[in-house]
């Protein structure tokens, strides 16, 4: 009898862990559009709603709990703030000039009115999130059935947050800009160089925008945005979308890299806008007619754009 | 042993389970602590496996793996064989030892949340998934055992809550038997 249960026990173990073997192998070894990812996809789009529904349901609870560690970081924010608000006012002042040069010149492309609005923005809801820190993505109520596509950018009102990579009919998962497969042609505000943002080695929480050319003027505070274009091929992403923050600049051979933190929260999205206009229409022209214009003349669009990006309920 | 399964225990598991991943992802995901997030799902598998025996348990850890791999569109079978292996691995200390400590869910939390972030950051490595490692990834597998045994205690009661009647054999019954056993030894009980 005990041995019967013993070997029924063993037998139980040796086969789930083979085929947790076999669907890894399986799973790692097909393509992207393989029968397994196929499964994945289609168990996505049969648990969106029950997602959607449970973090509608749950809302109260997270806000319950998120308010306490809000309360705290929002003190420790309070002092940065204030200094960053008498350093910003004196720029502000500085650009207003620059601003309204910019504004003529972009005038004569008619990029001036292109606005975040122009790229079809649809707002989703973040209804899951991965919990460690091998990957960093979202899950968010709106699909295909709202336009959304792969590889569509999704920002909210701080800044750039990821692109779409997978997409079912009401629902999507989006890959954050911190996890390790994503790369972001950006650069900094003020400067043409452009370099390729990706998350930093050893701190998956924050970026480093890599390949800046060595002459290229970079310091601390200034901000990193989307720069349109990739080898003078349109990007993914708009050109001007706030990025984050330059928080180091790092002397290398050949090259500088500066280290940014991201504007937006990325561990507490609540609410996201997938941008979903596509290649050929109109935003995505004059994106990357925008793009290829000198960078004082796009700094205003890009303030606009900035300006503009608000995630409405 | 402990691996008999009846329909009420199965039915409360498979609720339980699923009512947790759906409650990982949308909810506790999104509150870090300290700059993690606490991982209750390898809690549940650890926890059936100490209530309902290593068969329960690796089951119980290979379809909660699964239902995770499956929400979050992840390596599939990368979290069910780690989770099956706690499940199992808790199973064998409840048959071997059957810990009644206060201390217990504490220590087997913390145990369970180890085995959890240390397997599968190897088996990340393993499958060579670029990602950076670093101090970050040693402070976060920490960090993830202290919150996660912070949560261990209400989610040993609210699991053992669930579970609680169903199991293939109840404490409370069984600290029942024993009592009357003692009873009937007393010499007030002789005629």
């Amino acid at each position: 009898m005990y041995d019967k249960t013993v070997r029924r026990r063993r037998a139980v173990l040796a086969l789930l862990v083979v085929l947790s073997l076999l669907l890894l192998t399986a799973y790692f070894g097909e393509a992207p559009n393989g029968r397994l990812h196929a499964v994945q996809r289609d168990f996505l789009t049969v648990v969106s709603p029950i997602q959607d529904g449970a973090n509608k349901a749950l809302k109260p609870v997270r806000d319950l709990f998120g308010w306490f560690g809000a309360t705290l970081h929002a003190k420790g924010q309070r002092n940065e703030l204030l200094k960053q608000v008498s350093r910003l006012r004196q720029e502000l002042v500085a650009d207003e000039a620059e601003k309204r040069i910019s504004h003529q010149a972009l005038a004569l492309f008619h990029i001036d009115e292109l606005g975040v609005d122009d790229y079809h923005p649809v707002t989703a809801s973040v209804v899951g999130q991965t919990p460690n820190i091998w990957y960093s993505r979202v899950n968010i109520d709106k699909g295909e059935s709202a336009g959304i596509r792969v590889n569509d950018p999704v920002i909210n009102d701080e800044g750039l947050v990821g692109r779409v990579t997978a997409v079912v009919a009401d629902g999507a998962q989006v890959d954050l800009i911190t996890d390790s497969s994503m790369g972001v042609s950006a650069r900094i505000g003020s400067s043409q160089a452009t370099g390729l943002l990706q998350p930093k080695v050893g701190d998956p929480g924050d970026l480093a925008l890599q390949y800046l050319a060595a002459s290229a003027p970079a310091n601390v505070g200034e901000y990193v945005v989307t720069s349109g274009t990739v080898s003078n091929e349109a990007s993914l992403y708009p050109p001007g979308l706030l990025i984050g923050q330059v928080t180091s600049v790092n002397e290398e051979t050949g090259f500088k890299s500066v280290n940014v933190h991201p504007a937006a929260n990325l561990q507490e999205l609540d609410v996201v806008q997938v941008l979903t206009a596509g290649a050929g229409t109109r935003p995505e022209n004059l994106s990357r007619l925008a793009a290829s214009l000198p960078s004082a003349q796009t700094s205003g669009a890009a303030g606009e754009q900035l300006a503009s990006t608000q995630v409405g309920e | 042993m402990t691996d008999g399964v009846s329909s009420s225990l199965a039915l409360r598991l498979g609720a339980f389970a699923l009512f947790a991943v759906f409650f990982q992802i949308g909810v506790v995901s999104e509150l870090p602590v300290f700059g993690v997030n606490a991982d209750i799902t390898s809690l549940l598998v650890a926890f059936v496996g100490l209530m309902c025996g290593s068969s329960i348990g690796a089951v119980c850890g290979f379809a909660v793996g699964l239902l995770v791999d499956m929400a979050l569109l992840q390596t599939l079978g990368l979290t069910s064989l780690v989770f099956t292996l706690i499940g199992y691995w808790c199973g064998r200390l409840r048959e071997l030892r059957d810990p009644q400590g206060a201390f217990t869910p504490l220590l087997v939390g913390a145990g369970a949340s180890a085995v959890a972030l240390v397997g599968y950051s190897l088996m990340e490595f393993m499958l060579g998934v670029d990602a950076p490692v670093s101090f970050e990834l040693l402070r976060e597998i920490v960090f993830g055992v202290i919150v996660n045994t912070i949560v261990a205690l209400p989610m040993w009661a609210l699991t053992r809550r669930v579970l609680e009647g169903a199991l293939p054999e109840d404490p409370r019954r069984r600290r029942r038997r024993r009592s009357y056993t003692t009873g009937g030894l007393s010499p007030l009980m002789k005629p």
